[in-house]
């Protein structure tokens, strides 16, 4: 039996151990317990030590203690063990409302927090038999306003100093999750990532236009390093109107890198800043640029320019390279002629290839193979 | 020697406007002439696949008009023959890219270096259309023997009639099937001329090896066997100024037909 230095936190409708973190710090938050004993009542999940270490951390940020873990999983219950928590085996199910009660009449306070996902109300009791409803929102901010106090209480500083701070952080939090997660903003902090369509007026090509020294020079096929077959010249000639221009590299200071799950068609142009990830095919007319890598997660058939700021060091991977045009820096080359893989890719043999910049020319190596 | 401008053009998509455009240039080109083709079909080029030289493209008429490039720098020479050249369509923009004068503008620039500058059309009556018309003094109304097709290209026709700079105007009958046109099943390509009114500078037959050129980038007119790229030769001929007279484009008889034939009479008699 728990007498009056204990807080007992039922915690068994919580599935995950985000929710158990939010429901707790919620519920220490709006009743003041500093100093007492915390009993948690767990449901059959399991906990890691990592999740148990930062529910235990939580629990001292609020000045109390963890001192015993209800749980029917026995993995849950040897990490606690080994974390000096005391361990109980739940008593048997009975019906709730009985067992709020029986713990009444024992006199030691109860908290519970029903969190249901499909209701938009969170239904919070006391032992008072007090019971209020909020909404979401407003529930949902209080637990960001407290996470964030007791992040800061964590890092040792002191939360009332600076409200402001916080207030944005639960601001900037609060945005509404469909403009979150429809942007493709939400891989990374990427500033400049648009894919344009045809029908769009903007073109990311005038960054070319950022170029000053335009130096005449010619655009070759590029080769693949590892077959010397490929090496030998083949019937290309120099053509020698195009210019490519050249300019100090510049290299991306935050070398972001961007997910993309889709595939680039014909006419679609992929910009960024950073790096380029995208799992899915490039096909012929499409155009990726990027300041750092690109690497495609499938057939890369299109146009792709890495390090198009002058980063000579930039890389293009593929799992299967039919780049119509090779582009690193100020260095470009082309598919040799005739080796057009059709449009529709029947094999299913991939070699990883990665293309590089050797003495100012692009070559082709297979991934894994130096 | 300032060159003509020709655009080729449809209004119907899909009778082959751009396969003409690809196999004439090269004809042309050929004979000894200095020819540039212009792709306006910005947004869904093909020109340069059926040339092969999609992987040569750096800059496009687009980068040209925007001045991101010099005209020359765009042009893209032929892998094969050195007076035929490309100005390619920007695959990643669309038609309002390009207005009518700029592209007349080009056009002037271009005649005074190439004996031809051929202008591929994209379908319909739209911008694009009118951008391609534009620098123009001749055009080559491609049809097929099809109520639709031919339908699209009187419309052409009146609308090219309208322009000014528009001198002249020619019709080529493109995939004729000379079976269907013995057996009453298409129309045959007087029927077209009469439909139409109007001078006519070829007849294309229907030809599969269209199709394998089309894959391979490599026009028709290469290859000598093939009785549509030998039109086509006629045709780039008649725009020279020769006077060639029309391809006999019945499927010649071989030895095989002749037996069916032999046996086909024993069994009706």
């Amino acid at each position: 039996m728990y007498d009056n230095e204990y807080f007992v936190v039922d915690m068994s409708s919580c599935s995950s151990t985000g929710e158990i973190i939010n429901s707790l710090s919620l519920a220490l938050e709006t009743l003041n317990h500093s100093g007492k004993k915390i009993v948690l009542k767990l449901n059959d999940g399991y906990l890691n030590q990592s999740q148990m270490l930062s529910i235990q951390s939580l629990i001292t940020s609020y000045g109390c203690i963890l001192d015993t873990i209800e749980t029917i999983n026995p993995e849950t219950a040897a990490i606690a063990e080994n974390m000096n928590i005391l361990v109980q085996k739940p008593i048997e199910k009975r019906v709730e409302d009985k067992t709020i009660n029986q713990e009444n009449n024992s006199g030691f306070e109860k908290f519970s927090i029903n969190t249901s996902e499909n209701n938009d109300i969170i239904a919070l009791k006391d032992v008072n038999g007090l019971h209020f409803e909020a909404d979401l929102d407003a529930i949902k901010k209080q637990q960001d306003e407290i996470n964030i106090k007791s992040d800061l209480k964590n890092a040792g500083i002191n939360p009332n100093e600076d409200f402001n701070k916080i207030e944005q952080q639960v601001i900037s939090k609060y945005k509404k999750p469909e403009e979150v997660i429809d942007t493709i903003d939400k891989f990374s902090g990427l500033t400049n990532l648009k894919i344009n369509s045809a029908s769009e007026s903007a073109i990311g090509l005038e960054e070319i236009e950022d170029y000053t020294n335009v130096e005449k020079n010619s655009i070759g096929v590029y080769k693949k390093a590892y077959d010397e077959n490929e090496l030998s010249p083949d019937d290309w000639e120099e053509v020698d109107f195009y210019e490519t221009p050249t300019t100090d590299p510049v290299v991306s200071d935050s070398k972001s890198t961007t997910y993309i799950n889709q595939t680039l068609r014909s006419g679609q142009i992929l910009e960024s800043d950073g790096n380029v990830v995208i799992i899915g095919d490039c096909h012929p007319g499409s155009e990726i640029r990027a300041i750092g890598d690109i690497t495609v997660w499938g057939v890369l058939s299109g146009i792709a320019h890495a390090g198009y700021k002058g980063n000579k060091n930039a890389k293009v991977r593929a799992l299967k390279m039919n780049a119509v045009q090779l582009r690193i820096a100020n260095c470009y080359s082309r598919r040799p002629d005739g080796t057009n893989i059709p449009y529709i890719i029947r094999s299913s043999i991939f070699t990883p290839e990665e293309a590089r910049v050797v003495d100012n020319e692009i070559m082709l190596f297979k991934i894994n193979q130096n | 020697m300032a060159g003509s401008v020709i655009v080729i053009t449809s209004g119907k998509g899909g009778v082959g406007k751009t396969t003409t455009s690809a196999n004439i240039g090269t004809a042309l080109a050929h004979m000894g002439n200095k020819v540039v083709l212009i792709d306006t079909d910005i947004g869904l080029r093909n020109l340069d696949l059926l040339l092969g030289l999609e992987n040569r493209i750096v800059y496009t008429i687009v980068d040209v008009v925007e001045e991101r490039c010099k005209l020359k720098q765009a042009l893209v020479k032929d892998k094969k023959n050195p007076n035929l050249c490309l100005l390619a369509a920007a695959q990643t923009r669309d038609k309002s890219a390009v207005d009518a004068e700029q592209l007349k503008d080009i056009c002037e620039q271009l005649k005074k270096d190439f004996d031809y500058v051929l202008v591929d059309c994209p379908a319909g009556i739209e911008q694009g259309f009118q951008n391609a018309v534009a620098g123009a003094n001749e055009a080559i109304v491609v049809t097929t023997p099809e109520m639709s097709a031919i339908r699209d290209a009187d419309r052409i026709i009146g609308l090219l009639e309208s322009k000014e700079g528009v001198e002249k105007y020619r019709l080529l009958v493109n995939r004729v099937r000379p079976k269907l046109i013995k057996s009453n099943d298409m129309m045959g390509v007087d029927d077209v001329v009469e439909i139409l009114s109007c001078e006519l500078i070829g007849v294309i037959p229907e030809d599969t090896n269209i199709i394998t050129s089309t894959n391979k980038g490599e026009p028709v007119v290469n290859d000598e066997k093939s009785l549509a790229g030998q039109a086509y030769l006629n045709v780039a001929r008649r725009i020279m100024g020769e006077d060639v007279p029309l391809l006999d484009i019945d499927e010649p008889t071989t030895f095989i037909d002749k037996i069916k034939k032999f046996f086909a009479k024993k069994a009706q008699g």
